[in-house]
């Protein structure tokens, strides 16, 4: 029988909120779909375009940027140009004929476990039928 | 329309004062209709300055190179440029001024108008004329082309030979300038994204069916990163070797910088390249259409940063090169920004 395919999620969770997400959701024992690769970053806002383009080069099925809620970030407004930055990245790869569903973006809190392994967990489900991503992928 | 007695005179008039340390501007060029830019130091050089449909060239450029040859000057001469600028070139002019790159004593912009047209696309015209040998081409007040060609004058109606961009240019007048020379005359646009749109409308597989057989064309000659005025950082994030190698650096370390593009011109490198160019550009493009213009492969590299000129529009009402005090698009925000996309 031929294995599922696993789609694999790299997430650029930011420091202060989501990365404390993730950590509780971990020490409080909730499951959720081990596909996620998690790089810590100090901000959302820190996350250059270009993070997000060479994941998807070197072979990512998904990719997601988490940061803190509008108005609680650490660095008082990292967050917000971060909205901005990756509604441009978006447009753009939507534009180019990208799958739109392989680049999310999302808002979890240091006390919100639960929210980070619902979202992975629908990523994961919307990556599935998707299938291996192959367009930004380089050949080796 | 433009009084080229009148242009002269005034470059005359700034260079006999030592006002400007010389003038860019259009001359004749030596084996095309194509004008060449041209240098003038001289008072008397300034006969050899000419303005026609033909002049497209963004002369922002060397405004650019200029204040990069200064820092590296140990006694730079510091007075400003005389520089001729059409709407879009004007445009870039306070995107650089907004930046903060260039400070406005450092140009003397003269302002030319494009009357009610725009510049002429190169390959448009020499393929509207089937190879005829095209000696120059004049504005006429009524919109159209005036084209001397070996056979003799020939009107033709300016939409057909216009460059893309000049057709969905909404200011074909400078909009910042010391001088002006010509009329403004308001240019009425309807769709002022229609190539965008054309590709938007296409279904998602024929999208990437069009990039990708455009981008994997990509050769990275980055001829268009080389005539970008925006394209000024010091160090490009695609040139591998920007970090210091010395005597010591070991042969691992210089493996293990990380390269973010790699310079082989494989498909996905190429669109990572286009990619990140675009977005570098997302509210600093002003659409000069240069890139395109020198783009050996015919890449319509234009729509990438038309897109994000339309989205910058959409999303976040931001216009490009309108007013050199605005905070730039990617390092401003405003709390109704969009996030119906955020989870």
């Amino acid at each position: 029988m031929a294995e599922e395919f696993e789609p694999k999620i790299v997430a650029f969770l930011c420091k202060w909120c989501s990365s404390a997400g993730s950590d509780l959701a971990g020490v409080s024992r909730m499951e959720y779909p081990p596909n996620v690769i998690p790089i810590q970053v100090m901000c959302s806002g820190s996350v250059s375009p270009l993070y997000i383009l060479s994941a998807f080069k070197k072979g990512a099925d998904g990719v997601l940027v988490s940061g803190c809620h509008p108005g609680d970030c650490h660095y008082i407004k990292g967050n917000f140009y971060a909205r901005r930055r990756i509604a441009l990245v978006k447009e753009l790869l939507e534009y180019m004929g990208f799958d739109p569903e392989r680049f999310q973006m999302s808002w979890v809190s240091a006390a919100e476990g639960l929210k980070y392994t619902e979202i992975i967990k629908d990523f994961v489900n919307t990556l599935k039928p998707l299938g291996p991503q192959t367009k930004l992928r380089r050949n080796p | 329309m433009v009084k080229l007695e009148d242009l002269k005179k005034e470059a005359q008039r700034i260079l006999k004062s030592g006002k400007v340390k010389y003038i860019i501007g259009y001359a004749e060029g030596t084996n095309s209709f194509m004008p060449v830019p041209v240098f003038i130091k001289d008072p008397e050089g300034v006969e050899k300055l000419i303005w026609n449909p033909a002049c497209v060239h963004n002369l922002t450029k060397f405004i650019v190179d200029e204040k990069k040859r200064i820092k590296q000057d140990k006694n730079p001469d510091e007075r400003a440029i005389g520089i001729i600028v059409k709407g879009c070139d004007s445009r870039a002019i306070n995107v650089l001024l907004q930046e903060k790159y260039i400070d406005r004593e450092d140009v003397y912009l003269m302002g030319v108008s494009c009357e009610q047209t725009g510049v002429v696309d190169e390959k448009k015209l020499t393929k509207k004329l089937k190879g005829e040998s095209i000696d120059h081409v004049d504005f006429e007040d009524d919109g159209n082309f005036v084209v001397t060609t070996e056979k003799g004058k020939t009107k033709i109606p300016a939409e057909e030979v216009l460059a893309d961009r000049c057709i969905e240019c909404k200011a074909n007048f400078p909009v910042i300038f010391d001088i002006v020379f010509g009329e403004k005359i308001k240019k009425r646009v309807d769709e002022p994204f229609r190539s965008v749109e054309k590709i938007e409308s296409l279904p998602k597989k024929d999208r990437w069916k069009f990039w990708e057989e455009e981008l994997s064309k990509c050769i990275r000659c980055y001829a268009c990163r080389s005539v970008c005025p925006m394209c000024y950082c010091d160090e490009c994030v695609v040139d591998t070797i920007s970090f210091a190698v010395e005597p010591d650096t070991t042969a691992e370390e210089k493996a293990q910088k990380i390269k973010w593009i790699e310079k082989s011109p494989d498909l996905s490198e190429n669109i990572v390249y286009h990619l990140t160019r675009a977005i570098h550009l997302a509210g600093r493009c002003i659409d000069c259409g240069e890139c395109e213009r020198v783009c050996p492969l015919e890449i319509p590299i234009r729509f990438l940063n038309k897109k994000m000129e339309k989205e910058a529009k959409d999303l976040f009402d931001y216009e490009v090169g309108f007013d050199p005090d605005q905070p730039s698009l990617v390092s401003s925000f405003k709390d109704e920004d969009p996030e119906d996309f955020i989870r």
